[in-house]
């Protein structure tokens, strides 16, 4: 894997990487701000060209490193060996239109399965602990702690509903 | 007054327009100039306050492109930079003079279509190589570098063809030393001027208009080339913190930058001026072609290809914004209606060119190969 970067001037920053099987992967950050990727195939003479926001390079950057993403069904596990061997689970879950309205007391999300909502994720904003009042809306992304068992407990009663 | 604004609105207009299709926004201009001006309706007069927004679009524009500038930079890529670049200035300069004297026009009058017929826009290369996605080609840094030894050349020209009268030996003296009291300024004053850019009231913006103002005024109060001198400073600036520098200072290229070329276009009298249109098709088709010489032996001499050539040549058709400069500041009417319409018509070709590069590429070359396999690619246009 060969790694280079060079600045052109009036374009911007270019870093272009050769994969394992030859692929050849380009990223340009353009002085617009804005990021132009192209991924060319081994053996290949026209690559393919995805123009992105500052965002969603974050986002893609976010994906490609393994990291927790807003989409449903990401998650990491968290196990300390110093404490009798607890592990812990963090979970991430689209609200969708059933929840939409309802708040974190009316769901008594905890109380039925000691899964904790320790974060949502609204559009650009991050809200975390959110109160116990905290109404959810169709497309929030939520960040939900506990056990595995306790998390899957929290998939069959309050997710399908 | 109500000729800039009428001038700025049909800018904004067309801007609108070209921009949806993707095409260059300079010739527009030019050619809203021409319609409300001395060629066209002579609907907008110069004036003046257009003279000095005109005057601020071209040294803020100067000043951007030295911020642009990295000495350094341009020293480690040496040798990629001067090998293309000479076969680039050697074949355009002497294609241009040659056209230009051939067609009839004066010594001087010729080295000046010369050195506007040379110099590419590096503003439409850079916008086409992103726009159509070709920042990968490997022919994309050739481009982007022969850009930049354009812009050294226009330098030079820039310093050393001055209006200016006098020794020439006194004026390299005091240039050198205001060059030096300003780097010395910039370098000692270095933490004030980061600690004035980083506020978030007006002293940024104000910081960097009365400066590229002043040396401006400077220049002019001591004789010394004031194009030359704002693009220096730019360079010197960059070497803070050239970022802050172009967000502080585009607004004001943006704009007085559209007043430039729109009231060269009102300026320039195409018609009266005694050129037949055969002189200017004929010029702009010559630009076109000696750039497609110059892109060939570039592509082959770097790349070893024909089809990088085609590449090359295809991003680097568009003559614009330094041709006017050099046209604004040296060029007689005869001049200025010429590099006008080369400008015009090189850069809208330009950019259909280098959208549709690659079937271009095939008709041309398949061609070539058809009835031509023993003459080196090129030869024949010449």
């Amino acid at each position: 894997m060969a790694l280079r970067s060079v600045t052109l001037p009036g374009i911007g920053t270019k870093y272009e990487l050769e994969t394992e099987k030859k692929d050849t992967i380009a990223v340009f950050f353009l002085k617009s701000g804005n990021i132009q990727m192209y991924t060319l195939q081994h053996e290949s003479q026209t690559p393919s060209v995805a123009e992105l926001t500052p965002q969603e390079a974050r986002r893609l950057g976010a994906i490609l490193t393994g990291a927790i993403m807003e989409a449903d069904r990401e998650s990491v596990e968290i196990a300390f060996s110093a404490l009798s061997d607890l592990r812990l689970s963090l979970h991430t879950y689209l609200i969708g239109r059933d929840m939409a309205g309802k708040s974190l007391s009316d769901l008594q999300i905890r109380a039925k399965t000691g899964v904790t909502i320790i974060a949502v994720s609204r559009g650009e904003n991050n809200i975390v602990n959110p109160p116990a009042d905290f109404e959810f809306r169709e497309g929030d992304a939520v960040v939900a702690i506990g056990e595995t068992d306790q998390l899957k407990n929290f998939e069959r009663e309050i997710m399908v509903k | 007054m109500q000729g800039i604004v009428l001038a700025l609105f049909i800018c904004m207009l067309l801007a609108l327009v070209t921009k949806r299709f993707s095409l260059p926004t300079i010739p527009f201009y030019i050619l809203a100039g021409l319609f409300l001006g001395k060629s066209g309706l002579d609907l907008v007069g110069a004036d003046q306050v257009s003279a000095f927004l005109t005057h601020l679009g071209l040294i803020f524009l100067l000043f951007f492109m030295g911020l642009e500038i990295k000495p350094d930079r341009i020293w480690h890529n040496q040798s990629a930079i001067v090998s293309s670049g000479m076969i680039d200035l050697n074949i355009n300069a002497l294609i241009g003079f040659l056209a230009a004297y051939a067609l009839g026009f004066p010594l001087f009058d010729a080295l000046i279509i010369a050195a506007a017929f040379f110099i590419s826009s590096t503003a439409m290369a850079v916008t086409s190589l992103i726009e159509n996605r070709k920042l990968l080609m490997r022919e994309s840094e050739t481009i982007v570098w022969l850009m930049v030894f354009e812009d050294m050349v226009v330098i030079l020209i820039l310093a050393l063809i001055t209006p200016q009268t006098g020794s020439p030996g006194v004026m390299l003296a005091k240039t050198v030393a205001v060059l030096l009291m300003l780097y010395a300024i910039i370098r000692f004053g270095k933490e004030p001027i980061i600690w004035v850019l980083k506020r978030d009231d007006e002293l940024p913006v104000l910081l960097t208009f009365s400066a590229v103002l002043g040396i401006s005024a400077l220049s002019i109060y001591m004789g010394i080339p004031e194009s030359f001198m704002v693009i220096a400073f730019g360079t010197l600036l960059g070497t803070i913190d050239p970022v802050s520098f172009e967000v502080q200072s585009r607004p004001f290229k943006d704009v007085f930058l559209v007043v430039f070329f729109v009231f060269f276009g009102i300026s320039v009298n195409i018609f009266s001026a005694g050129i037949s249109l055969t002189v200017l098709v004929a010029v702009s088709i010559v630009a076109i072609l000696s750039k497609y010489i110059s892109g060939i032996a570039i592509g082959k001499y770097i790349h070893k290809s024909s089809r990088s050539g085609i590449e090359i040549w295809a991003n680097t058709i568009g003559r614009g914004e330094f041709s006017i400069v050099i046209a604004a500041l040296y060029a007689s009417d005869l001049v200025s209606g010429t590099i006008a319409c080369m400008v015009i018509v090189t850069s809208i070709i330009g950019a259909f060119v280098a959208k549709y590069s690659e079937k271009i590429g095939e008709i041309l070359l398949r061609q070539k190969n058809a009835d031509l396999l023993v003459r080196p690619a090129g030869d024949q246009e010449g």
